[in-house]
């Protein structure tokens, strides 16, 4: 499953149709999906499906067909900087890869973990959410208020008016 | 069914490495959006993975979080992309050279 959400996140990022390439992002969401599933993120992992794989793609496919980009097939889709970009890319993973390797993390599986009851059910979270967590959720969702009226502000056509 | 953090935190680290190649290098300004998404997934994937790891909740809230805020960026963003279709069609970023002074 890590192979294939790897492999879906290369494909996404260097296919030459927008469409074909969110298709594979769909794929890695639900690759990432069925990893939530596995490290025990039953909730996590349904978000992870309604929300990433039905709305956000949904929205930018429906961004990709309205704005319909004839002109993205015949121009070249990397910049001329695209090796630079790699070698960047490549610097984060390592550091990313070699913090993993300092912190000591590693070695120890989730031996701990394993034993107990499974956490991260939908009453877990729930109970979470609500309790220490009342604040920093409320405040979610005051920032999506302001996503959606900046959203439609700048989307809307232009009035009449000056 | 025991997964070694290790494991998910590489994962999540060439997750990452992608998203950041892929936002460098693509020229459309969806793509480098989607990008973005797939560097969130990759820190989504390590905050799960060590939430397991450490029997804590934390993790997963702090998920839950990020996918929120990832849902507002969507629609922020995509409503600028349509906004600037609207006054320049094309979606590339090299097409954007109006704030150039």
């Amino acid at each position: 499953m890590a192979a294939a959400s790897v492999a879906s996140a290369l494909l996404a990022v260097t296919r030459k149709n927008p469409v074909h390439s969110m298709l594979w992002v769909l794929t890695l969401f639900l690759h990432v999906a069925g990893i939530f599933l596995l490290l025990g993120a039953e909730f996590l992992a349904a978000v992870q499906v309604i929300v990433y794989a039905g709305a956000i793609l949904i929205f930018y496919i429906f961004v990709v067909m309205l704005l319909d980009l004839p002109d993205e097939e015949a121009r070249p889709r990397f910049g001329k900087h695209w090796p630079l970009a790699a070698a960047v890319g490549l610097c984060f993973a390592a550091l990313a890869w070699l913090v993993r390797a300092g912190t000591g993390v590693a070695p120890a599986a989730t031996r701990l973990a394993a034993e107990g009851p499974p956490r991260g059910g939908l009453s877990a979270i729930g109970m979470a959410l609500f309790g220490p967590f009342a604040l920093p959720f409320e405040m979610a969702s005051l920032l999506l208020l302001a996503a959606i009226v900046g959203a439609v502000v700048l989307a809307r056509r232009r009035a009449a008016g000056p | 069914m025991i997964v070694p953090v290790g494991a998910v935190l590489g994962l999540s680290a060439v997750l990452f490495g992608i998203g950041v190649f892929g936002f460098l290098a693509r020229r459309n300004i969806i793509l480098m959006l989607i990008s973005i998404e797939v560097m969130l997934n990759a820190v989504n994937l390590s905050l799960a993975g060590l939430s397991r790891h450490f029997d804590e909740l934390r993790g997963q809230i702090l998920a839950l979080f990020v996918i929120a805020v990832a849902a507002a960026e969507v629609g922020v963003g995509l409503g600028l992309v349509i906004a600037l279709n609207r006054n320049k069609p094309g979606a590339g970023v090299a097409d954007l050279t109006k704030l150039k002074w």
